[in-house]
């Protein structure tokens, strides 16, 4: 198993808001791992691990699987495996699984489709404000909502479009990326990961900074005192990009166990779920 | 306007019998099909050189390259195709859709579109016999005029599947198409004048085929996806192609032996369908390298004091083959990336030498470099007589293989490395492929990934876009950087050149997007 699918496990106990569901397996971590073992012994042959589609079957999380068909309820999952795919290789699990099993399935799927806002993690939200604000000194970086600095990514809306696990790692590994499955093209040029960068120009001045992008003509960064520039590369002396990012990865041990579970807490449920689709000028 | 172009625009739909191009092709010295200045066929020749005799645009004055015109090809997505050029109209081919437009100003002539919109990758078509042919997701295979876009045939795919993304392929009076492969690949060809099923060559042997026996038991379960286009050697009379992976492509362990005709380079007799030669790029395959990538080079060269005709390969797996084409021998070889860690070379048949257990695929993964994604891919490459050298793009860094389970058969699953050291980085390489020598390398910039193909220019230029949507010059010789134009969108396509008019264009599909190149009126024929 991948370290990330065991945080996200862990991740998918919080109590999660499943207004919308039916099934009362969503969020209970017990039923959540049962359902990743239903799968692991039934479904991997054929969608791959994680669902992220395997040699006969389509993904069934990926954001590949989501542009092809549009994204699928738990209720039309759940479908979908009582009942299986007409004229495809997709048989009806109704009667070969139990409807429990087949409920901790969904389950395990409402995990892995979701993002923090699904399955955010337990903790005090306030207080975990208090240490974004304070002690972890995360403003210096980051902005919600219009507070904070802008070196580093705007967390107003994290939740919503991050994974608890990615949100949690971010904050204690190095290597924290999500990376894509290899095998899919991105639907449009990625944005920079903000290494950091220092620049010597060639009249002599000596700029650090956070990438935002470049090209072999070009570089665009913002400095420490929050400037965007832009050089041609003919105008610097030296431009030196150090692989990774200025952000700790200790903030398990910079802060106390409390103090981490609460900032968790508290970045999980940053943001807001979008509505459905609003009446108005088309 | 070209006189071509205005008795289309006038409407006399006589062009139906318009004289068909001369179906006799000639040597390699005289590569077809393509009229001077045009491009008509995927790879620009039958030697898939890819490699344009124009000369107006120079290493001197290509800093002045601009913009002429961009035709958006709404509804499509991520565009994989090559456009070509006939007669003053360049043709954008789409499964279901073709766009016909005009080659100087980039307005519309005529558009075919069958329900439904289809955004699979389509890479192109071929203009013959004054038509262009395009596949459709209902299985049928058409053909429409050259000049109105009307439907001259419209025939179902023998035996009812599919057809691939690859571009139709026109070769002495045969249009070529392929399949994908499930459960297996197969080539076939038609009449490209009526539709007429004429043979279809299978990727993965029948019962009768002496190579059945390179699959174990009952559980061959096929492969050898036919999904790009390759090369013809009318000297050999035979096209050269390349086939994709073996099924289950990463759990080897249920279908022991070398699993041919996977993997593999195949002459085939143009007018048979018969295989005249085969050789297989990586036996048993674990890791999908499929041998589809780059485009089959066919050039002729003195080595070791002895004039041979060649093939040159680039391959998924990360090693480069000299072939002999007119038997399919090994030549020589060697591996064109750094970090290559599944094979300790080539054997004198030019087989790989494995590694241990060549970097299997396991339940914790493998780091397997190159990556399932490939050294190189599909984009194409190119070779120029005048340096001697191969252009292409290799891809450094690796990827780890997951497998779900230890049953036989499990599915997998393959992501890039997330380890610094091994991540994955884009450069645009020069070889001699007489010797291997590396002769020059550009790291690209972000590009991490295939995507672009390139083309070589008789002024010793490289047309080289890169993934991040850079459109790009540099110069053959040296790979020195002479101009770019950030097209902003990624560049999956590989370019053509092309004249009209006097003047020397360049396209590129970016993202959604065909991009047209070409100097300022008063540069035009500046290259004295």
């Amino acid at each position: 198993m991948r370290p990330l699918l065991l945080s996200l496990l862990l991740a998918a106990a919080a109590t999660a808001a499943q207004a919308q569901s039916d099934n009362l397996f969503i969020g209970n971590v017990q039923a959540v791992q049962d359902g990743k073992a239903v799968y692991d012994r039934t479904c991997t042959a054929c969608h791959g691990p994680n669902a992220g589609a395997g040699e006969r079957a389509p993904a069934i999380v990926s954001g590949a699987a989501t542009a092809m068909r549009g994204e699928r309820s738990d209720a039309q999952l759940l479908a979908v495996i009582r009942n299986g795919v007409p004229g495809t290789a997709m048989p009806a699990w109704k009667g070969r699984l139990s409807d429990t099993d087949i409920l901790k399935l969904g389950a395990w799927l409402h995990a892995l489709r979701g993002t923090a806002l699904d399955n955010p993690l337990p903790g005090d939200p306030a207080r975990g404000e208090a240490v974004f604000w304070g002690k972890g000194q995360c403003g210096t970086c980051h902005a919600i909502y219009g507070r904070g600095g802008g070196l580093g990514p705007d967390l107003s809306n994290i939740a919503a479009i991050r994974k608890s696990t990615a949100i949690s790692d971010a904050l204690t590994k190095v290597e924290h990326r999500v990376y894509g499955d290899g095998g899919v093209h991105l639907p449009m040029i990625p944005a920079m990961n903000y290494e950091p960068v220092h620049v010597v120009t060639k009249t002599g001045a000596s700029l650090d900074g956070v990438m935002r992008n470049q090209d072999a003509w070009s570089i665009q960064f913002m400095d420490m005192g929050g400037t965007l520039h832009s050089f041609d590369r003919g105008e610097l002396a030296s431009v030196t990009i150090r692989p990774g990012s200025i952000m700790p990865t200790d903030y398990d041990k910079r802060l106390s166990p409390d103090e981490f579970r609460d900032l968790l807490a508290f970045l999980t449920r940053q943001g807001s779920r979008p509505g459905p689709r609003a009446a108005g000028v088309e | 306007m070209r006189p071509g172009f205005l008795l289309a625009s006038g409407l006399l739909l006589a062009c139906v019998t318009a004289s068909a191009q001369p179906s006799s092709v000639s040597g390699i010295g005289n590569p077809g099909p393509s009229a001077p200045g045009e491009w008509t066929i995927y790879p620009g020749s039958y030697n898939s050189q890819r490699h344009s005799p124009l000369k107006q645009v120079t290493p001197a004055n290509v800093g002045q390259l601009q913009v002429k015109w961009v035709y958006h090809v709404a509804g499509s997505r991520e565009l994989e195709m090559t456009p070509v050029i006939h007669d003053g109209i360049m043709y954008i081919a789409q499964f279901n859709r073709m766009d016909a437009i005009d080659a100087r100003t980039g307005n519309v002539v005529w558009r075919y579109q069958r329900p439904p919109l289809a955004t699979e990758p389509y890479r192109g078509t071929s203009v013959y016999d004054n038509k262009v042919f395009l596949a459709t997701s209902d299985a049928h295979l058409v053909a429409l005029n050259a000049k109105t876009g009307g439907v001259v045939w419209d025939v179902p795919v023998e035996g009812g599947r599919r057809l691939s993304g690859m571009g139709p392929f026109v070769a002495k009076d045969k249009l070529i198409v392929g399949v994908l492969d499930q459960p297996d690949g197969y080539i076939q060809a038609y009449d490209p004048k009526t539709g007429k099923h004429l043979w279809t060559w299978h990727a993965i042997p029948r019962p009768e085929d002496p190579e059945f026996k390179t699959w174990s038991g009952n559980t061959r379960e096929g492969g050898g996806a036919i999904w790009m286009s390759g090369s013809f050697d009318p000297e050999q009379n035979a096209i050269i192609w390349g086939t994709g992976q073996p099924n289950p492509p990463y759990s080897n362990e249920v279908r022991e032996g070398d699993n041919l005709y996977s993997d593999t380079i195949a002459a085939i007799d143009v007018d048979t369908g018969k295989l005249k030669w085969h050789f297989q790029t990586t036996p048993h395959d674990q890791h999908d390298w499929d041998a589809t990538s780059g485009t089959k080079v066919l050039f002729d060269a003195v080595y070791q004091g002895k004039p041979r005709k060649l093939l040159a390969q680039l391959d998924r797996n990360g090693f480069f083959y000299l072939l002999d084409r007119t038997n399919g021998k090994f030549v020589r070889g060697n591996p064109f990336i750094d970090d290559l860690n599944w094979a300790t070379g080539l054997s004198p048949e030019g087989r790989p030498i494995l590694k241990g257990d060549g970097a299997k695929p396991s339940l914790k993964g493998t780091l397997t470099c190159p990556s399932t994604a490939g050294a190189t891919n599909w984009p194409s490459t190119t070779y120029s007589p005048e340096t001697g050298w191969i252009y292409f793009h290799a891809v450094e860094g690796c990827g780890v293989n997951f497998r779900a389970s230890v049953t036989p058969g499990a599915g997998t699953s393959y992501i890039e490395s997330p380890e610094e050291a091994h991540r994955w980085v884009s450069h645009i390489r020069a070889m001699d492929p007489l010797t291997g020598k590396r002769m020059w390398d550009v790291t690209e910039v972000r590009s991490n990934h295939y995507g672009p193909g390139m083309l070589s220019t008789a002024s010793g230029l490289l047309f080289a876009p890169s993934q991040y949507g850079q459109a790009e010059m540099l110069d053959a010789r040296t790979g020195k950087r002479l101009w770019h134009f950030n097209t902003g969108d990624f560049i999956t396509a590989s370019p053509i050149t092309y004249m009209l008019d006097g003047r020397q264009y360049f396209a590129i599909a970016a993202g959604t997007n065909i991009f047209v190149f070409g100097l300022p009126d008063a540069a035009k024929g500046g290259a004295k």
